[in-house]
């Protein structure tokens, strides 16, 4: 219970809780005091001296900094206050350069707003003297302009850098008058290490900080983040049918406003030129526009010569909800095949076939919210600032807090400069470092005996297995000392709640899976799960791919993930849509391509996917791909696998519809519409009822992306009490399993979704990776993801800015191996391997450890999959594009 | 504590044995020392003493705080006193090793004085000299008597005695005591220690933390410098009993980088104290652990404000955050944390070790005990000083400090450093202790005292603190880094003769509000310079913005040169000097014309204010600017060259000016250059007035001042003489037939020396026998002359009195020394070596008369008291000293009065019966009158009077065009720049001042002999080029000499 204080605010009886400043507290009476440096968000600074304030018996104070007592009286103004704030006011308007016609802040600047209340007048001014410093705009940032002679000092940026993102690009430089806020050196900003999450750009009180794109929006409308799995609630500004920026929603628990570079700043790509505006036929060889009727009438002909498993369809992460349910309905009902799959099976597969394993169902247990509440973090395989940069400023907040962070990674990312412990394994040795943490525990006796016996099955097997992990060996194994891994297990063990993180790092592996029991090992070891700020939290790579799972686009589901060899199931979709549906799981990704070639799959229909990009071992989808006898593909772009298409239609991308994503911690939140999309494209959604119509198939007459949500509700019983009207501000997570039930913050509170309800050990062998390096391929390549670029950046690469931050592909090498190769920074090289080869400049950086180099797969230019493996999975069937073997050269030009 | 009693015994006897078995000698090699080549000293001091094969014990101490006698070495023989040298240089070492080491006779003439029993002929005890005798020395008493890096040192003289005892005593009791003794805070801000302690001690946290601040960083401060590098336990022992007193196991000391010495001895002296239990963990074995660590600060002015510290001392930039919550409560590492003053630390040891009744036996009531200060400035002596709380600033400047360097008037003293404020010299009997510096408006700070003379500028000390603090402001808050600016910006302004009427207040507002609105204590400080500078001299301060000038010539922008600046007539001196210089001597007449109607007379009579303010006599001696004047003058002169100057056309205003003193002759001149017809009426027979009839024609031949002012008859002065206003014509009639009347009469009125029998006859006023000695009338003033008086006047009348037939010996009588003597000195000299005896510290008390006639005058001796408002020391009888001179003739010269029967009533005097006039324009209270020159303002000098006949020409023609009667101020600015020139090494080499000659005294018999001779044309050059061209470092200056070259060919 929080205490009540009363105090009295310019004769105002004011009641408030104890702990508040006197700012706070006359700001929740509306009584206005004057700030220049305080933010919300923020620490109070206390710098500006504009909010003092008179505290009978105390004289002059800063009611930022200043909590309230009981019986104090205070006064907001007084000749005294005036005297200071005026003076303040007025030395800082006389330093601003003057500048307010031009100024890109005119009308919401705090300083004016300030100035206009204190009544700073032009005589007065007049009287100083005028500044003596003018420094010249810093326009190095594609996104943001820094026009120091309009700084007020007052610090936002340097604590919203500091504390908010957990970056420190900047900070006070010099002293006295000369005091300003620079990056090392006093150099452009570029050169720093700014993300260009632009948060401080938005909390600039004045016109220092400026977006490059000034323009104002007519309207705002809410909506979700088209990028990551985090799931961020943004605010299109929209002028006529251009948005023309985007705001953090700070009503959206996901994110609270906070938003990362791309989310900000990455969305361009809508109204780009290069969007699909008609639909296109292949004709000779040669794509050329058609109608939607022609379009539409060709499809249904040639898909209706490909019934049953002849047919495969690639559904999509980045679509919504309702688009992925109708896809998936339309391969199930209308193909009638269960062949249909999505870019999951290449991220996060590991995740739903190992979870479900051990706890009955395979999503993030727990909430982004409760990550700033951990005490111990064990972030393993996730590069979370350049993935996914919002959840990773939570993760600062914990730090902050005081919580342990044990980053778990083989190179050296960002996340590392807050980490208590860093553990470089080798790549593909993660089973043995968890299981070696494992060993510890239990050697240590700090495993939860309680809840091990109470919520827990196979304990006894596991400790068995534990024997072969001998922390020498395991040492050996992974490259870790010894002394760093017990240091690792003793903090996790003992620092509770303790929070498990991971992402493709542990996934993309042929032993994925593995991974993945071995990190629900270590929270069901330490009771770290069905817990708030606990659990085994898999982060999701794409804007609704947790959704698209949900809804089924996978091979062996219905949506729910109830499985389509469950005859009451299937009998009950069958009754809903009224058709009759395969009783054989389809085939995966991968595999999908597998069966192209052996000529089994014959069409295929992709919405919204790249393989030829994304998917590993890309000349062999490639080649796929020119075997098939009918291919569709339905995009917002021509993307590299559209130009093989036969047939292209043409689709609203994520501003242009309205829907629902479900994000990484399982909450469906609401798409809206802001703008129209170009030419004829139309929500896929949309494309898929009018293509079902016209195959004369009854079930897809929805007009509406609601009705669609209805329905889904009505079959999925983990989505069943979610509607429209209920997510209207704020998402519901899933399990969400009736109208009263408010969602679930954390999953398996009472009991895991496993049969008995009981969690499962998992015994786990030791695989190594399927491509060892050799003498012929001496270094192990890995994959990785830039914090500018999406995927296979045909968004991404579409935003003028994020490609000035990040132009080109640059494989990272150790100084070690560079100068052992003779390759220097920035020089051109040829990666070759066994599949494949492409040429990259060379960026040496102790990054990557001395064996290992490392790529994206964002540039359409240097395809890194053509280099990666297939080898897969032998559960989760996802193949291992963070391990392959391969060989640098210099070349020569 | 068993092991420490049993060092302490062995350290004891060494200590003894020390001084008995063999000379001592003991060099002061603290970083004051070194500075001062206190190395070289010792190694010249070592190597002489193995020349001569003596056995001598060589140590290096710290500092005794005597800076202005660095190098320091004492040196002690056994059984005998040991004497304490001053200034040593290599030189002297050697001399010193020679006779105190090798033959056992100091050497007086280096010597500062003796410690210790027995005494040397001509050595006086060191505590008994003016530095020292005032002084009180706690803190600072092993300072230069112990080897800083001598653990051993610091037991033998009762170190670590007070930790002994406060480790016997309970928390609580010590923080007590020091309740008791009353200590406060040194650091500046004078906070009771114990009340922090006790906060401290009483916070509920395992972990305790104490500071000890060593980050000194005003400039002028090095007092706990001096502490550190000479005496580092006793700061380690206070800290020792601070950390036990507030349950402290961890101590910082944090200390500047630029403290390298006392950086390196504090780490060895920890290291010291560790290997000997004293710190570490179980102190002593008293189960109390304690470690210090110490810190390097960069340097940050800030970071001597608590939480700046903390923040540094954390890792982070040095920036000050809001308290609450204090540093007791929440401080490094979020921890209770106590910070405290190197001094107030090493005060702590010193009340354990004596008690706190002890302690508190000295200093004022609310603030006990003793301060150390750095004293600097225009002192004679500097140093580092330690007196009782309370103690008056007089006594610190006149009595420790020894006065003021060339004895100028004090101005002010600084003190707190850059935060604290100015006192002026009206406020030196304020006593120092916290509270009534803090009612001056000023602070103690950590102890600085910076002493300031006449020719330091208000303004621009002001600017100069506050631009010491606005370099240091962390940038933090917007009051402190905008407003310091803003302030310093305004005051730079001010200094640049670009202030506006209402800066003046607009830099009390914005200090005040910059100290209000400040985050912490920088802030809150940092405009007091500023604002004590307005309060204590407002005047000053407007003398910049309102009349453009700067009174002790400092700012240059506004002076352009000093000399220049100095005239009162704004002669050119810089220009003409220029001029010489090039031996261009027709354009320097030229340039001295422009200004000055009566060149010959200036020449020789000038009182020379422009060479007081000569640049080059701040280091040396200044420029001899009269006397290139005359050169110039006679050079042109000889030369026939008295050019007239251009009068304005004609305009048939009609201007009377009573008397034809220098005031009347300047006025006329002007006033006829602009056209106006001007009769000057003199009622003597002579024109020129004092010039003609006080100044004796041996200084001013009668000649020299007729070309004068036949030059301004030139100019179409009408000049009547045997004109007598109130008898030959009334005022009002002169009113009538004049549009304009301006009164210079001057002040002839004798002053009374208000002495038993002075109207006996054979008491006849100094005035009256130049006059009658001038004006050719018989004179008979028998054999016996004497001068009452220390005046110009007194000199003329008694050098004149020797040049008059039948005189045999002439005495001047004066209350107070030579050194007060207002003559000039070389007139002084002129006297002297004419046979003039002077009395000083003298006085007449009654004059002896035998039936009304003269018999002589009976005198009393003075002595000099204590300093009088003026800064000098005042003149107080020796009772019963009292004796007679026998004379035939005394002339009291004690100064004259105006004297103005002939006026009507109508007009205003004042109560000296001066006529009363408006200060700026000169008009009196009747309509189209002015008055000016020595009618005014009472006796003053030539150049005074000529430029109020400046001032007042320029208002009466403003008056007769009409225009409003207003004074306006322009900048001194030379007509004419001339590169500077360059000067040959041998130049540089022989470089000084020339002496004026004069003729023998044989041939100086006659009163119409002028005794001075001029410079010869080589001389003059010579001087001419030896002037350092102040003129052309202004903004104006630079750009015309760029003007210039940019346009030769």
């Amino acid at each position: 219970m929080s205490e009540h204080i009363k105090l009295s605010i310019d004769g105002l009886e004011v009641v408030t809780q104890k702990g508040r400043s006197i700012l706070q507290a006359a700001g929740e009476q509306d009584i206005y005091i004057p700030t220049l440096c305080h933010h919300p968000d923020l620490k109070p600074a206390g710098v500006c001296r504009t909010c003092m304030v008179e505290v009978a018996g105390r004289g002059l104070v800063i009611s930022c900094k200043t909590p309230v007592e009981e019986g104090m009286v205070v006064a907001t103004d007084s000749p005294e206050i005036d005297s200071v704030r005026r003076t303040a006011v007025s030395l800082l308007v006389t330093n601003h350069h003057d500048d307010c016609i031009g100024c890109a802040a005119d009308g919401h600047c705090a300083l004016q707003n300030v100035a206009s209340y204190v009544g700073v007048t032009r005589d007065a001014l007049n009287r100083l003297r005028r500044p003596t410093r003018s420094v010249p705009v810093d326009t190095s940032n594609p996104f943001y302009d820094r026009d120091m002679d309009k700084c007020i000092v007052c610090g936002i940026c340097v604590q919203t850098c500091k504390d908010l993102v957990g970056v420190s690009a900047i900070d006070f430089a010099f002293r006295g008058y000369d005091t300003t806020i620079a990056v090392p050196g006093d150099k452009p900003v570029i050169t720093s290490r700014c993300i260009s999450c632009g948060e401080c750009v938005v909390r600039c009180p004045v016109g220092a900080l400026i977006p490059k794109s000034r323009e104002l929006p007519a309207r705002l409308v809410k909506t979700i983040c088209p990028y990551c799995g985090v799931g961020c609630g943004i605010v299109l500004g929209v002028r006529g049918n251009r948005i023309v920026n985007a705001e953090g929603n700070r009503d959206c628990a996901t994110n609270a406003g906070i938003l990362c570079v791309k989310g900000r700043y990455g969305h361009g790509f809508v109204g780009h030129a290069d969007r699909l505006k008609t639909p296109l036929i292949r004709r000779n060889g040669k794509l050329s526009e058609a109608s939607w009727d022609e379009a539409l009438s060709l499809v249904a002909e040639r898909l209706a010569t490909y019934p049953g498993d002849a047919f495969a369809g690639l559904s999509s992460a980045k679509c919504t909800n309702e688009e992925n349910y109708l896809f998936q309905k339309f391969v199930r009902a209308v193909m009638g095949t269960n062949n249909v799959d999505h870019c999951a099976r290449l991220c996060h597969s590991p995740s739903v076939a190992g979870l479900a394993q051990s706890f009955g169902s395979g999503a993030m247990t727990n909430s982004i919210a409760e990550v700033a509440d951990a005490q111990c973090i064990l972030a393993i395989g996730t590069n979370t600032t350049a993935a996914h940069p919002v959840l990773a400023t939570r993760m600062w907040a914990a730090v902050q807090r005081g919580a342990a962070l044990i980053v778990a990674n083989p190179k050296e990312i960002e996340l590392c400069r807050w980490a208590t412990l860093h553990l470089r394994q080798r790549p593909g040795s993660d089973v043995a470092l968890m299981m070696g943490m494992a060993r510890v525990i239990v050697d240590e006796g700090l495993h939860d005996r309680a809840f091990i016996a109470q919520r827990c099955e196979g304990f006894e097997e596991l400790q068995k297995s534990l024997s072969h992990y001998d922390l020498d060996w395991v040492e050996k194994t992974t490259g870790v000392p010894k002394q760093k891994i017990a240091e690792a297990a003793r903090l996790y063990a003992t620092r509770k709640p303790a929070a498990i993180f991971y992402a493709m790092g542990v996934t993309q592996h042929t032993h994925g899976t593995d991974n993945v029991l071995a990190t629900s090992n270590l929270a069901l070891l330490t009771g770290n799960a069905g817990k708030p700020s606990t659990g085994v939290n898999p982060l999701r790579g794409q804007n609704n791919v947790q959704g698209a799972c949900d809804l089924a686009a996978l091979p062996n589901v219905f949506p729910g993930y109830q499985k389509v060899t469950d005859d009451a199931i299937r009998r009950k979709f069958e009754a809903a849509w009224s058709r009759p549906l395969s009783p054989t799981p389809g085939i995966t990704h991968v595999e999908i391509f597998h069966a192209i070639h052996a000529g089994r799959v014959k069409a295929l229909y992709s919405m919204g996917e790249n393989p030829i990009l994304s998917e590993a071992d890309a000349n062999h989808v490639r080649e796929a791909i020119e075997r098939l006898e009918f291919f569709v593909v339905q995009d917002i772009f021509l993307t590299e696998t559209a130009a093989f298409a036969d047939v292209v239609l043409p689709a609203a991308a994520f501003a242009e519809k309205d829907g629902t994503f479900t994000n990484t911690e399982r909450r469906v939140q609401r798409v809206r519409k802001a703008v129209d999309a170009p030419g004829d494209a139309k929500p896929d959604w949309r494309i898929l009822c009018e293509l079902a119509q016209k195959m004369g198939v009854t079930g897809f007459d929805f007009s509406s992306p609601k009705q669609i949500m209805e329905e889904i509700t009505s079959l999925t019983p983990q989505y069943a009490g979610i509607t429209y009207e209920r997510i209207e501000t704020n998402g519901l997570q899933w399990p969400c399993t009736g109208p009263d039930h408010g969602g679930t913050q954390y999953l398996f509170a009472e009991k895991f979704s496993t049969p008995n309800g009981k969690a499962q050990f998992k015994p786990l062998d030791y695989r190594p990776p399927a491509e060892d390096p050799d003498e012929q391929y001496p270094l192990v390549l890995t994959t990785d993801r830039s914090l500018y670029h999406f995927h296979t950046s045909s968004m991404t690469g579409r935003v003028e800015g994020l490609v000035a931050a990040h132009p080109e592909e640059r494989l990272m090498i150790n100084p070690i191996d560079a100068r052992a190769l003779a390759v220097a920074d920035e020089e051109l090289v040829e990666v070759t391997s066994r599949r494949g080869n492409t040429r990259v400049r060379a960026h040496v950086t102790e990054i990557c450890p001395a064996g290992v180099v490392s790529l994206t797969f964002h540039f359409a230019n240097a395809p890194t999959n053509e280099l990666t493996i297939a080898a897969l999975d032998p559960v989760a069937k996802i193949p291992e594009t963070k391990v392959c073997a391969v060989r640098v050269q210099k070349t020569g030009a | 504590m068993k092991q420490l009693e049993a060092a302490r015994k062995r350290a004891e006897a060494d200590w003894t044995k020390l001084r008995e078995s063999q000379p001592l000698v003991m060099v002061g090699t603290a970083t004051c020392g070194r500075s001062a080549g206190a190395v070289e000293v010792l190694n010249a001091l070592a190597v002489e003493a193995k020349r001569r094969k003596l056995v001598v014990k060589f140590i290096e101490v710290g500092c005794i705080g005597s800076c202005y006698s660095e190098p320091i070495v004492c040196v002690q023989r056994p059984g005998e006193p040991a004497v304490v040298y001053g200034n040593v240089d290599t030189k002297s070492a050697v001399q010193i090793v020679a006779a105190h080491l090798g033959n056992g006779e100091p050497l007086a003439a280096h010597a500062l004085g003796t410690l210790g029993e027995g005494s040397f002929d001509g050595i006086p005890n060191l505590w008994m000299q003016p530095f020292f005798r005032p002084q009180v020395r706690r803190v600072l008493r092993r300072c230069g008597f112990i080897d800083p890096r001598s653990l051993d040192h610091y037991l033998a003289t009762d170190g670590y005695k007070g930790l002994e005892k406060a480790l016997s005593m309970a928390p609580e009791a010590i923080i007590s005591e020091v309740e008791r003794a009353g200590l406060r805070g040194r650091g500046g801000a004078g906070f009771p220690t114990f009340r922090k302690w006790r906060f401290c001690r009483e916070a509920p946290s395992e972990q305790k933390y104490l500071i000890c601040n060593a980050d000194e960083g005003d400039p002028g401060a090095f007092m706990n410098r001096s502490v550190l590098e000479s005496d580092p336990h006793a700061v380690l022992e206070g800290m020792i009993i601070a950390g036990r007193a507030i349950g402290a196991s961890t101590g910082y000391v944090y200390c500047r980088a630029e403290y390298p010495l006392a950086l390196e001895r504090l780490r060895a002296s920890i290291a010291d104290a560790e290997s000997m239990g004293i710190l570490g963990n179980d102190v002593l074995g008293s189960g109390f652990s304690f470690h210090i660590e110490v810190k390097e600060g960069a340097g940050a002015f800030v970071c001597g404000e608590e939480t700046a510290l903390i923040a540094s001392i954390e890792g982070h930039r040095g920036m000050p955050r809001t308290r609450p919550p204090f540093p007791a409560i929440s401080g490094l590492w979020g921890k209770p944390t106590i910070i405290n003053n190197v001094e107030s630390l090493a005060s702590v040891s010193l009340i354990l070790q004596n008690g706190a009744a002890w302690y508190a036996e000295v200093g004022s009531e609310k603030s006990k005990g003793t301060k150390t200060f750095a004293l600097v400035g225009k002192v004679r002596h500097t140093g580092l000083v330690e007196a009782p709380m309370g103690i008056t600033l007089r006594e610190m400047i006149y009595d420790i400090g020894g006065g003021i360097l060339d004895d100028k008037p004090l101005k002010a003293v600084q003190t707190g450093g850059p935060s604290g404020g100015c006192i002026p010299a009206s406020l030196i009997d304020t006593p120092v202790d916290y509270d009534s510096l803090n009612a001056l408006g000023t602070i103690m700070g950590s102890g600085g005292l910076v002493v300031m003379d006449e020719d330091t500028c208000a303004v621009d000390f002001a600017r100069y603190f506050l631009d010491f603090a606005r370099q240091e402001s962390c940038g933090e808050c917007v009051p402190c880094r905008l407003g310091t600016t803003q302030l310093m910006q305004i005051l730079e302004d001010i200094t640049r003769g670009r202030g506006t009427p209402s800066d003046i207040d607009l830099l009390v507002e914005m200090g005040e509000a910059v100290k209000k609105g400040s985050l912490c204590g920088l802030g809150q400080t940092a405009p007091n310079p500023v604002l004590t500078a307005i309060r204590y001299f407002r005047e000053e301060f407007e003398d910049h913005v309102l009349r453009n000038r700067c009174p002790a010539a400092v700012c240059k922008e506004i002076i352009s040169a000093p000399c220049m600046h100095a005239c009162p007539i704004d002669t050119q001196a810089a220009t003409y000097i220029s001029l010489i210089a090039e031996g261009r001597l027709a354009e320097a007449f030229d340039v001295i014309l422009a200004d000055n109607p009566l060149p010959s007379v200036c020449a020789r009579v000038c009182h020379h204010p422009c060479e007081d303010k000569c640049t080059a006599g701040k280091w040396g001696k200044p420029i001899a600017i009269r006397a290139l004047k005359r050169f110039a003058t006679d050079a042109a002169k000889a030369a026939g060259i008295y050019p007239d100057k251009k009068r304005e056309p004609r305009r048939g205003e009609k201007v009377a000016i009573v008397g034809s003193g220098p005031a009347g002759l300047m006025a006329g001149y002007q006033l006829a250059r602009s056209g106006h017809d001007v009769t000057i009426f003199e009622s003597l027979p002579v024109v020129g007035g004092a010039l003609a009839v006080y100044i004796p024609a041996y200084r001013l031949p009668r000649e020299q001042l007729a070309d004068d002012i036949r030059h301004i008859q030139n100019a179409g002065v009408q000049i009547e003489t045997g004109v007598t206003i109130g008898v030959d014509i009334s005022f009002a009639q002169l009113r009538e037939r004049y549009r304009a009347i301006f009164i210079a009469t001057g002040a002839h009125a004798p002053s009374a020396m208000r002495i038993p029998n002075e109207d006996a006859e054979g008491v006849i006023p100094a005035m009256a026998f130049l006059k009658d000695t001038a004006l050719g009338n018989e004179i008979s003033i028998g054999k016996r002359i004497a001068v009452v008086g220390g005046g110009n006047a007194a000199i003329d009348a008694a050098r004149s009195a020797l040049r008059t037939r039948g005189v045999e010996q002439v005495t001047i009588l004066y209350r107070r020394t030579r050194k007060e003597m207002p003559a000039f000195e070389e007139e002084i000299e002129a006297a002297l070596e004419e046979g003039v005896r002077i009395e000083y510290l003298v006085a007449p008390v009654r004059v002896l008369a035998d039936s009304g006639r003269l018999e002589g005058v009976e005198c009393l001796r003075m002595e000099l008291g204590p300093l009088d408002a003026s800064g000098r020391r005042r003149p107080v009888p020796i009772e019963g000293s009292e004796f007679i001179v026998e004379l035939d003739t005394l002339m009291p010269a004690i100064g004259e009065r105006a004297d103005t029967p002939f006026l009507p009533d109508s007009i205003e005097k004042t109560r000296w019966d001066t006529i009363a006039t408006c200060s700026e324009t000169f008009a009196t209270n009747l309509e189209g009158v002015f008055a000016g020159g020595d009618v005014v303002t009472g006796p003053d000098t030539v150049i005074e009077a000529m430029a109020a006949g400046k001032i007042a020409a320029s208002m009466i023609d403003r008056y007769l065009r009409g225009d409003p009667v207003r004074r306006s101020y322009s900048f001194v600015r030379p007509s004419l720049y001339l590169p500077g020139v360059t000067l040959t090494d041998e130049e540089i080499e022989s470089a000084d001042r020339p002496k004026m000659e004069r003729i023998p005294v044989s041939r100086r018999i006659h009163h119409d002999v002028e005794d001075e001779i001029g410079l010869a044309r080589d001389q003059a050059v010579a001087e001419a080029r030896r002037c350092l061209r102040c003129d052309l470092e202004t903004e104006h200056a630079c750009e015309a000499l760029r003007r210039q070259a940019g346009d030769a060919p």
